[in-house]
């Protein structure tokens, strides 16, 4: 029989083949270490595969390419074409250092010739390996996934871009594969390998080839479906970049200008606060909304110094006489302090200016005109009360009477979507005051369809608006999320609203003297909403759906027995269908925000297609993976088993599985057929003694009752040594 | 020494007389430890009587032989009172019956008066003449033997009392080599006088204590029965195997793992005997018998189509 491995022609082709496959591998790797001399390692690689081809013994190739890196390396470090005795006294010297580096394991003192070296070593056996696999195994396939798989992964994870490199792979590979089958068919049917046969026989493959190329080529391609995973990813591997999109990491941040993108969660406790209750702590505001996020505006104003104990003056007074207090324990450095709603004055030991500037409305902390991060504060305040009188007489004209110090809190960009404006008139349309009107927005959220969520959230494309984003494509966010659109429908109403920045309550960890110790962490930072109501003054709103901070309202209204309306109840969990503005949707019937079984069923009507297409190819899938079963499960059981206690009962079920497995390799027993005539049938059959062994212990164990004669770890190698067999 | 060592000497004896029977022997020590007898049934001159008498010289048991004909009575068999005029009372004479291995030799050659009063001293351990019972000693083993080509002038033994033997066996010509062998062997003084016990009595009894600790598993049991219910419901089968059936096929498997070498039943116990078993328990209707079935034919369908129990049961 001529074997196809005479075949010149044929195995010349597939060497060429391979080489370009290893050159797909090399491409990367140089292109991404800044390595140099692409051509050259190339070379090495061309050197190293004909010599493979032709079949030159090793004592000739291993001298051969041990003088090729050596001159690389003289050629590349020293500029010489040739030996010299410079280059030699350098190899020689470079030798040396890495040698002794090597032996004092200071790895970091081996110098980039030996990496070099290292990484020509890595080629020659790379080459020797496939050399193995195309001329002895006839089968690259292995080889060939794994390359797919390499540069998959460098362009999902790196910079290297493989578009290309994909394409040249999947043809390379494929022609490779094709043909190897061919030789292995070839062989096993002991055709004889004419060259002008395997051309023939190699036609249909090469059409195939081209025609899949070229329909790959030319069709339609669908856009990803999932969102890239790679941001999330790499979040975790701690390398998540905040900002810029991608996925940041929750906590208070400066930068707003640029809203969006997932978060991860962060457990680092900023502060602890000793408090009679829960409490929104406030930083600071803003006002100029970019499309994108969050800016502050570069007004001037009247920046105001006080000191320990001074009474400030905020847009939120103290509601009474009576002070509250708060111990601050701060865990991170801020230079500022937090402050709750209806501060009245601010305690520290140290002797500092507290800096209140009325646009940026933070709480600078200065010592010394220095910024200074304060450690433990007191803070006094009331928190303040809003009448709901007086609250339901806001009337909306008197917006259009507000002082121009106003304005800026009505900023919106030029390029906002009218929808959202024709949004806000609509949710804005059942209520005539300003109040009725903010809250209809606040409550909004609640009952749209809309998702609190922290990850997989959207960022703005360049030409598209956040809120316009979230309120219309998305529905999905987090607080940043809620609270902009909230201003910004707010502001589309001519409601002078802004946006705020600080913490929500935290968590209650401790009880001290009647106050509860609230731990706050980096995933309490938060954002809401405050706007001016005509008449009342500033009030905070909190629009994020599954939160609970609220301006307190002071129910002072004289009801009227017969005024059944009771919309200004600030119950938002509950929302009076009377105070329900118009629904975009039309949904006016139910006001109940929907549940999450009907929210799940909108889901599945929704992503029906995707959804009834991906259970297709996971049945398919698991389909599969149940027809090769027979190839993979000794796989899964071998270790499995042998992780497990050696007692009867794991050697009863390994037993059971190994009849299983003889059933799928084809050796069947009938229904009558006792385990010892299977036994010795399929003793006979791999000609071996082992089934036998087994069975008698099998037999053993459960006719005979005999669970202790069993040593499973003794009737192990049997038991693996037949499953293995039932692989093939 | 372990009782399969004690039992194997034993066939091993049996052996030296009898050529190319080893499984024959096996049978018959299997009832002899079960406390069951053997009905064997094929032509004369096999070496059915040589069985039974190397047998009976092996475990140094008291062998007795009843040529069973047509005109033979029951107190032939059980025995007889007879009037002693010196004291003038009746002293009970033992019949051939009271022997520890009895042959009994062509049994449906007698009438059913007397192949009854056979069965019933079989089944009970015991005589009962004159109203005086009279234990038999144990071990009792009855071998007998029917001739099944002749009809004429016999009388058929009734399904119900087929049902006391434990195992039919069937004996069979010797191959080519072993019946030369036999020939050989005949020129020289018969082998069966130099045979000597290698199992007292004692032993036996001893050991026919044992065969009921060997262990049937509920797997087994199952299986067992559910190889008589299947025997019932074949449309073959007239009458199925009885729940003595089933019983005389635990009591045999046992005897045969003791004999084995096991302390504990298998399917491959049951598979075997169960022809052995069955055979003389099931009544085929004639349409079996039109087909050519017999009924252990019969039996091995039946047990290849059933499944074998290969797992523990779980609620236990």
């Amino acid at each position: 029989m001529t074997s196809i491995r005479k075949n010149k022609v044929f195995m010349g082709l597939l060497y060429i083949l391979v080489f370009f496959l290893l050159s797909e591998w090399l491409r990367p790797v140089i292109e991404l270490t800044e390595t140099g001399h692409h051509r050259l390692f190339l070379a090495f690689v061309a050197l190293g595969l004909v010599m493979a081809f032709f079949d030159i013994p090793w004592w000739i190739t291993g001298p051969l390419k041990l003088f090729y890196i050596l001159w690389f390396i003289v050629y590349v470090y020293t500029g010489n074409l040739f030996f010299t005795a410079e280059s030699i006294r350098f190899v020689v010297e470079q030798a040396s250092i890495s040698l002794s580096a090597l032996f004092s394991q200071d790895w970091q003192a081996t110098t980039d010739v030996f990496r070099t070296v290292l990484f020509f070593a890595l080629l020659w056996m790379a080459i020797y390996l496939i050399h193995y696999w195309v001329s002895f195994r006839l089968s690259i396939f292995l080889f060939y996934l794994l390359t797919v798989i390499f540069v998959a992964v460098l362009d999902t994870f790196s910079p290297y871009s493989g578009d290309a490199a994909i394409v040249r792979i999947m043809v390379i590979g494929l022609l490779l594969a094709g043909l190897l089958h061919l030789a292995r068919w070839m062989e096993r049917h002991g055709a004889a390998a004419k060259t002008d046969k395997l051309l023939v026989f190699s036609i249909p493959l090469l059409l195939l080839l081209v025609a899949s190329t070229a329909l790959a080529f030319y069709l339609p391609k669908a856009d990803p479906i999932w969102p890239d995973p790679v941001p999330y990813i790499t979040s975790y591997s701690g390398k998540g970049g905040v900002g810029e999109g991608g996925v940041g990491r929750i906590g208070y941040g400066v930068d707003d200008s640029q809203l969006g993108g997932s978060f991860v969660s962060d457990d680092a406790t900023v502060f602890r606060a000793e408090v009679e209750e829960g409490q929104y702590w406030k930083v600071e505001v803003k006002d100029v909304y970019t499309t994108k996020g969050w800016e502050l505006s570069e007004e001037d104003a009247d920046e105001q110094l006080y000191r320990n104990g001074d009474e400030v003056t905020t847009d939120f007074p103290p509601a009474g006489e009576e002070r509250s207090s708060a111990l601050v324990d701060m865990q991170l450095p801020f230079p500022f302090v937090l402050y709750p709603y209806g501060t009245a004055s601010f305690l520290m030991e140290e002797t500092l200016d507290y800096r209140y500037d009325p646009v940026q409305q933070r709480f600078d902390t200065l010592q010394e005109n220095t910024a200074f991060e304060p450690d433990v504060y007191e803070v006094f305040y009331s928190e303040p009360s809003y009448s709901l009188t007086a609250l339901r007489e806001t009337d909306t004209e008197q917006l259009s009477e507000l002082p121009p110090e106003y304005d800026r809190y009505l900023q919106l960009p030029d390029e906002l979507p009218e929808r959202v404006g024709e949004l806000a008139e609509e949710i804005a349309a059942g209520s005539d005051t300003v109040y009725g009107q903010a809250q209809a927005v606040e409550r909004y959220f609640g009952t749209n369809g809309f998702e609190y969520s922290q990850s997989d959230i959207a960022i703005p494309a360049e030409d598209q608006d956040y809120v316009d984003q979230f309120l219309f494509e998305t529905q999905r966010g987090y607080c940043d999320n809620f609270s902009t659109s909230m201003v910004v429908l707010l502001r589309s109403l001519d409601i002078p609203a802004r946006w705020v920045k600080g913490f929500n309550e935290g968590e209650v960890i401790d009880t001290v003297d009647g106050y509860d110790v609230y731990e706050v962490t980096n995933n309490n930072a938060h954002s809401w909403v405050e706007a001016y109501m005509p008449g009342v003054g500033w009030m905070m709103f909190e629009p994020t759906i599954g939160f609970t901070g609220s301006s307190s309202i002071d129910f002072d209204l004289e009801i009227d027995a017969s005024e059944p309306e009771e919309e200004e109840m600030p119950d938002r969990p509950e929302p009076e269908p009377e105070a329900q503005p118009e629904q975009p949707d039309g949904d006016a019937g139910t006001n109940a925000s929907p549940t999450v079984g009907e929210r799940f069923l909108a889901f599945v009507s929704e992503q029906a297609g995707k959804l009834i297409a991906a259970t297709i190819v996971l049945l398919l899938l698991a389909f599969m993976l149940f027809k090769i079963r027979k190839k993979w499960m000794p796989k899964v059981l071998i270790p499995y088993y042998r992780r497990k206690v050696g007692d009867a009962e794991t050697f009863e079920k390994a037993y059971l599985r190994l009849l299983k497995q003889l059933e799928l390799y084809g050796i069947k027993r009938a229904p009558g057929q006792t385990l010892r005539s299977y036994a010795e049938y399929v003793d006979s059959f791999f000609g071996t003694k082992e089934m036998t062994k087994l069975t008698a212990a099998y037999e053993k164990s459960v006719y005979g009752g005999d669970a202790e004669s069993v040593d499973w770890p003794k009737l192990k190698e049997s038991w693996e040594n037949l499953i293995n067999r039932t692989s093939g | 020494m372990k009782a399969t060592e004690r039992l194997g000497k034993v066939i091993d004896n049996i052996e030296k007389v009898i050529i190319g029977k080893r499984e024959i022997a096996e049978l018959s020590l299997v009832a002899l430890l079960s406390h069951g007898h053997v009905l064997l049934e094929d032509v004369p001159g096999v070496g059915k009587t040589m069985l039974v008498r190397a047998l009976a010289k092996s475990v140094g048991a008291d062998f007795k032989r009843i040529q069973f004909t047509p005109d033979l009575l029951p107190s032939d068999v059980v025995g007889v009172s007879i009037y002693n005029p010196k004291d003038m009372q009746f002293h009970f004479r033992p019949g051939p019956i009271m022997g520890n291995i009895v042959l009994a030799d062509e049994i449906n050659r007698t009438s059913p008066k007397t192949q009854s009063a056979l069965l019933e001293a079989m089944e009970e351990a015991s005589v009962t003449t004159d109203g005086v019972t009279m234990q038999i000693p144990k071990p009792f083993f009855v071998m007998a033997t029917q001739n099944p080509i002749e009809y004429e002038g016999t009388y058929p033994l009734p399904e119900a009392q087929l049902d006391r033997f434990l195992l039919r066996v069937k004996m069979g010509y010797p191959t080519r080599e072993e019946e030369i062998e036999v020939l050989t062997r005949s020129q020289s003084i018969p082998p069966i006088e130099e045979l000597e016990s290698v199992l007292t009595l004692e032993e036996l009894l001893k050991l026919q204590e044992e065969v009921r600790t060997i262990r049937v598993d509920d797997t087994i049991r199952t299986y067992i029965v559910e190889l008589a219910t299947q025997t019932r419901r074949d449309p073959y089968v007239y009458l199925g195997v009885s729940p003595r059936g089933s019983i005389a096929l635990m009591k045999a498997a046992q005897a045969y793992a003791m004999l084995k070498g096991r302390d504990y039943v298998t399917p491959d116990d049951i598979q075997y005997l169960a022809k052995f078993v069955f055979g003389h328990r099931i009544m085929l209707r004639s349409e079996a018998r039109y087909d050519g079935i017999t009924a252990e034919e019969l039996t091995e369908r039946i047990i290849a189509k059933t499944r074998v129990p290969v797992q523990r049961l779980v609620n236990q």
